[in-house]
């Protein structure tokens, strides 16, 4: 169990100290959500202000609306991109020193995971507090919580990272596909628009969605509009969670050398 | 336990090519171990195999007294591996590696800064502790994965081509650590290794690879007795036929019995006295009006042993980097199933 532990531990800080040393890569992981707030969050707050379309986002600030979605994006698209990291270990050998030590898979698997995650929460956070001055009514007393349910859906996201990454070898293939998906499953989270007004066939789509549970909690929690149930949100989100880092071990303890 | 190591008929096959055919090898405690052959031989697939990353298709090993398919958890808990490809993290300073590798060995926190310590000062790296490996050049990456792959006090040491692509400086460095290594903590090492000066400086025995087998083993000397003589090399003025006649004197005047073409131009004979056949293959070559461009003779070496054995010179790959191209190919073919 110690041992474990120390593997957890171990893989965990890798990934922190890798990504510390990526400076270029923690500027520019800011970016994209910080364009989508101030392009997208600040034109269409001002437009829906005329003729009262606020009504639309729960009769709240179309901004405060966009928020809490903005800062589960930055968790999702940052921890998507997490297996990433598998692939490069692959390419640059450091995958053997982990096959060949006398440690569980598992634990190594879910401390690169963990790492990633932990990652990922730290960029949403630092949104939302970049975001705070510029939405007003964002209960920011919640975040704490709304930060650790971030945690939660951040393992589903690197964990699929994973189960893609294990399958494939090269960067390229791994970039097109996590760029192909990460469209949809943006937009058909409610991150943008009320999950309440999409088409029937969406809606389904944004069921089997973990992002779509984690924008809800979000919204629900800093601006006070939810479209589920906390208690549906959270179960789903550890249901999903769970199954898909199951999952992802698996395809990891498979792994060998080639 | 008897051995360190012990195969049992090992044996590894991507589809239709057997990489390793049936080798049966014993490895005694505290002795440098050498598989020595060229490229594509084998030897990458029987490190992974004896270091529980490929399983082997037929057969087994013991490795430290544990079997590699029944127990490979307690195999990896005892061996300390230098692979052919770099294995560390670039992004990563030399201490930030060598502490998460004593993370993954769960050593205990109060002797792990110790122990770091010691390694690098032995690998002469401790100056560089803290700086990121992307400043390092290929010999500190060596120097700095063979203290990595120490931290744990393995039992067996692998080395898959410790030196490969390293200048003469850097090489001499690491055969330096690894007879010091031998000596001072008594550790069993298996290296594999294409050069042959390597094998012969640092191995107490070697196995000879090729295609898969053992061609060939023992002690470098046991070796290069099997040459049974020292080495002449008579390249003739032109490449053609009067080779081939060349050599057919030779035999019939009773000079030797053993002589190879090594390349269209190059004959290597066999024999016991050099001093007195030189002069005779001389009068040989003259009485057939055959001109020799260059003589120079060998006490035999593994080389010598390798062509001897497969009548193909160990580092000569012109021919054949095609094959290994191929095989290659098949193998990942095969992985990617």
């Amino acid at each position: 169990m110690g041992k474990n532990l120390d593997v957890l531990y171990a893989m965990w800080y890798r990934q922190i100290l890798r990504f510390w040393r990526a400076k270029s890569r923690v500027v520019s992981i800011f970016t994209q959500p910080i364009f989508w707030m101030i392009f997208f969050g600040l034109g269409w707050s001002a437009a829906f202000r005329v003729g009262g379309a606020s009504g639309l986002f729960g009769g709240i600030d179309y901004l405060t609306f966009l928020i809490p979605g903005v800062l589960m994006m930055t968790i999702f698209m940052s921890s998507f991109m997490s297996g990433m990291s598998v692939l490069f270990d692959k390419e640059f050998g450091y995958l053997k020193e982990i096959l060949v030590a006398p440690v569980s898979r598992k634990a190594s698997i879910l401390g690169r995971t963990l790492g990633d995650s932990t990652i990922a929460v730290l960029q949403g956070l630092i949104i939302t507090l970049i975001a705070y001055p510029i939405a007003p009514g964002i209960n920011i007393l919640n975040l704490p919580f709304v930060l650790l349910i971030g945690l939660l859906m951040s393992v589903s996201f690197a964990s699929i990272g994973i189960i893609i990454a294990t399958n494939l070898r090269s960067f390229e293939g791994f970039q097109l596909i996590i760029n192909m998906i990460s469209m949809p499953i943006l937009f058909l989270s409610g991150v943008f628009y009320p999950i309440s007004t999409m088409p029937e066939w969406m809606k389904v789509a944004a069921y089997i969605n973990p992002l779509t549970y984690g924008v809800d909690v979000a919204r629900s929690l800093l601006a006070g509009v939810g479209y589920f149930d906390l208690i549906v949100d959270i179960v789903l989100l550890i249901g999903l969670s769970t199954v898909l880092i199951l999952i992802a071990t698996f395809m990891f303890e498979k792994a060998t050398i080639d | 336990m008897e051995y360190m190591i012990e195969t049992k008929n090992l044996t590894k096959k991507f589809e239709d090519l057997v990489a390793v055919d049936h080798i049966n090898l014993e490895i005694k405690k505290g002795e440098i171990f050498g598989l020595l052959g060229p490229n594509g031989a084998g030897k990458t697939t029987t490190i992974h195999m004896l270091t529980t990353l490929l399983r082997p298709t037929e057969g087994t090993a013991l490795v430290a007294g544990y079997d590699i398919r029944k127990n490979p958890e307690k195999v990896r808990e005892k061996i300390g591996i230098v692979f052919q490809d770099v294995t560390v993290d670039r992004n990563l300073t030399g201490y930030e590696n060598m502490w998460l590798h004593g993370k993954l060995y769960h050593i205990p926190k109060s002797e792990l800064k110790g122990l770091i310590k010691e390694l690098l000062e032995f690998v002469e790296l401790d100056q560089w502790a803290n700086v990121i490996l992307r400043k390092y050049s290929g010999g500190m990456l060596r120097r700095l994965e063979i203290a990595r792959g120490l931290l744990h006090h393995p039992e067996i040491l692998f080395l898959d081509e410790p030196t490969l692509g390293l200048d003469p400086h850097s090489r001499a460095h690491i055969w330096e650590y690894i007879l010091r290594v031998k000596k001072e903590k008594n550790m069993t090492i298996l290296l594999t290794t294409h050069y042959m000066d390597e094998a012969e400086r640092l191995c107490d025995r070697i196995a000879i690879i090729d295609h898969g087998k053992i061609i060939a083993l023992g002690t470098p000397d046991e070796l290069k007795s099997m040459v049974g003589g020292d080495v002449i090399y008579i390249t003739i003025e032109r490449s053609d036929h009067r080779m081939k006649v060349l050599a057919e004197k030779i035999v019939e005047s009773g000079i030797s019995k053993n002589i190879k073409p090594v390349s269209p131009r190059v004959l290597a004979i066999t024999v016991n006295n050099v001093s007195e056949k030189i002069p005779l293959i001389f009068d040989v070559a003259q009485n057939n009006d055959i001109k020799i461009r260059e003589v120079r003779y060998t006490r035999p070496t593994l080389d010598d042993v390798f062509l001897r054995l497969t009548g193909r010179k160990l580092r000569d790959e012109k021919g054949s980097w095609v094959d290994i191209a191929r095989m290659r190919r098949q193998i990942r073919m095969a992985r990617r199933r």
